[in-house]
């Protein structure tokens, strides 16, 4: 157990905070592991309420309301994850996308009224001086990539302070710097049953599943995962974990291997990212991190 | 480890039946969030007519009648709520601010339990796969798990709930 009493005695300080609609964990170990801790949540609160598709005055909320020709001014944090987001949508021949929060309205996984056009490709174009213009319809959802920018946020905020370690994990997508951490996921058939990964070291990992496969089931309930050239709600039916040198591009590479494995291979490679497929079969990977080994 | 293909591995799995974390003690959470202030315990017992008004206010179930809170000087509240998933047992405090805004909300325990199957071998082993040379074992204190199942929607829901019984039982008029 951790013991947060202001006089600094080195020990690893742990705390959760729930944010991004999940739970937010934070830990560090150093002088000034408090100060780092409560840095690290501020940056995590700062992207929730940027990304948010549920808050009115995101700028996930006021882009989504935004009509074609309009030009609006959002926060460097954004702009940082539309421009990977684009960027990755072209990489990935549109395997990744953002817009595709329509899709999710239509199977109730996000709340609002269905529309009746839908983009194919996201809808924005990103202009100098933190400007996103749209130019077509459909609305956008960061979902598939703010838990990811978050931790990243919360580790760079974390490094202005005097900590020789620290670990964020956010409902499962984690980044640490400082001591090699143990990491295990769930085993997308029994998530009680958890697979030693390996070691996670100056890196991150995400990892994104349903959990609702089970081997008596025959069919797949959709979960919110997007396939964006079907436009369809698709089963994750596998467990896909990620490693790669930031938690963003760890969690927007989670979404290609599962949708594009033959295709992620590339970018694994393009992104020095590993990438651990867990169902029925078995473990597989592909790919190689420096930031992982096997324990 | 191939950079061009998908390789099959074994798979090495250690189970654990409970997953349990202390964050913070009351006294320890009472000074993370407000640090150095004294408080006094104002546990209060909700009537039937208040429980039903806290549920139609914030559409959430009232548990439990008795709502564990502290107060502050300045009228600033501490409260430590619990909220039950089905596989989750979350207990937390929350610190509103003198006219009910929140001011910091920090996680106490969690604790999730996914069943006795966990304990059995034999049931274990039906989701190794085709590569795993060995029987799982079992351990427990596992920490750094990835690919948590857990919404906090029943945190956020036991914030709502938490602010509407300020609003109808706790706050100065």
């Amino acid at each position: 157990m951790t013991s947060p009493s202001s006089a600094p005695d080195n020990l690893p300080r742990r705390h959760a905070r729930p944010w991004l609609g999940t739970l937010v964990e934070i830990s560090a170990q150093g002088a000034e592991a408090d100060l780092a801790i409560a840095a690290g949540f501020a940056a995590v609160a700062e992207v929730h309420a940027l990304m948010s598709f549920h808050a009115d005055d995101s700028d996930v909320a006021r882009i989504n309301r935004s009509l074609p020709g309009q030009t609006l001014t959002i926060a460097p944090l954004t702009t940082a994850v539309l421009a990977f987001s684009l960027h990755l949508q072209q990489r990935s021949q549109g395997c990744f996308n953002v817009a595709i929060a329509d899709v999710l309205v239509r199977h109730g996984m996000l709340p609002g009224a269905d529309i009746a056009e839908e983009a194919l490709d996201c809808p924005l174009v990103l202009l100098p001086g933190d400007r996103v213009r749209r130019v077509g319809p459909g609305r956008i959802d960061l979902g598939g990539v703010a838990k990811g920018h978050a931790v990243d946020a919360a580790i760079d905020a974390m490094r202005a302070f005097a900590v020789e370690s620290a670990m964020v994990n956010a409902g499962g997508d984690m980044r640490c710097f400082g001591v090699p951490q143990p990491v295990h996921v769930r085993h997308p058939q029994a998530p009680g049953l958890l697979v030693a990964l390996g070691v996670l070291t100056d890196a991150a990992l995400a990892t994104s599943s349903g959990y609702h496969a089970r081997r008596e089931d025959v069919a797949l309930a959709p979960e919110p995962l997007v396939d964006p050239v079907s436009r369809s709600c698709m089963g994750w039916g596998m467990s896909v974990s990620v490693i790669a040198d930031t938690c963003m591009v760890a969690d927007a590479l989670t979404k290609v291997v599962r949708l594009n494995p033959a295709l992620s291979l590339t970018l694994l490679d393009a992104y020095a990212a590993r990438a651990i497929v867990i169902d029925e079969e078995g473990l597989r990977s592909a790919g190689a991190s420096q930031g992982f080994r096997e324990s | 480890m191939s950079r061009n293909a998908w390789v099959l591995l074994p798979l090495a799995a250690i189970s654990t039946s409970v997953y349990a974390t202390t964050y913070f003690t009351v006294e320890q959470a009472q000074e993370a969030i407000f640090p150095g202030a004294r408080m006094t315990p104002m546990f209060v017992t909700l009537s039937e007519a208040q429980q039903s008004a806290i549920e139609k206010r914030s559409d959430v179930n009232v548990r439990h009648a008795e709502v564990k809170a502290w107060r502050l000087a300045d009228g600033s509240l501490f409260i430590v709520d619990e909220v039950v998933g089905k596989h989750e047992f979350i207990t937390y405090a929350i610190g509103l601010n003198a006219d009910g805004s929140v001011r910091q909300v920090e996680v106490m325990d969690y604790r999730e339990s996914y069943g006795y199957e966990i304990r059995n071998e034999h049931w274990r082993h039906q989701f190794v796969g085709k590569t795993a040379a060995s029987p799982l074992k079992l351990t427990e204190d596992i920490k750094n798990v990835s690919g948590a199942t857990l919404s906090c929607r029943h945190i956020t829901d036991g914030v709502k709930r938490v602010l509407a019984t300020y609003d109808i039982a706790l706050k100065r008029a």
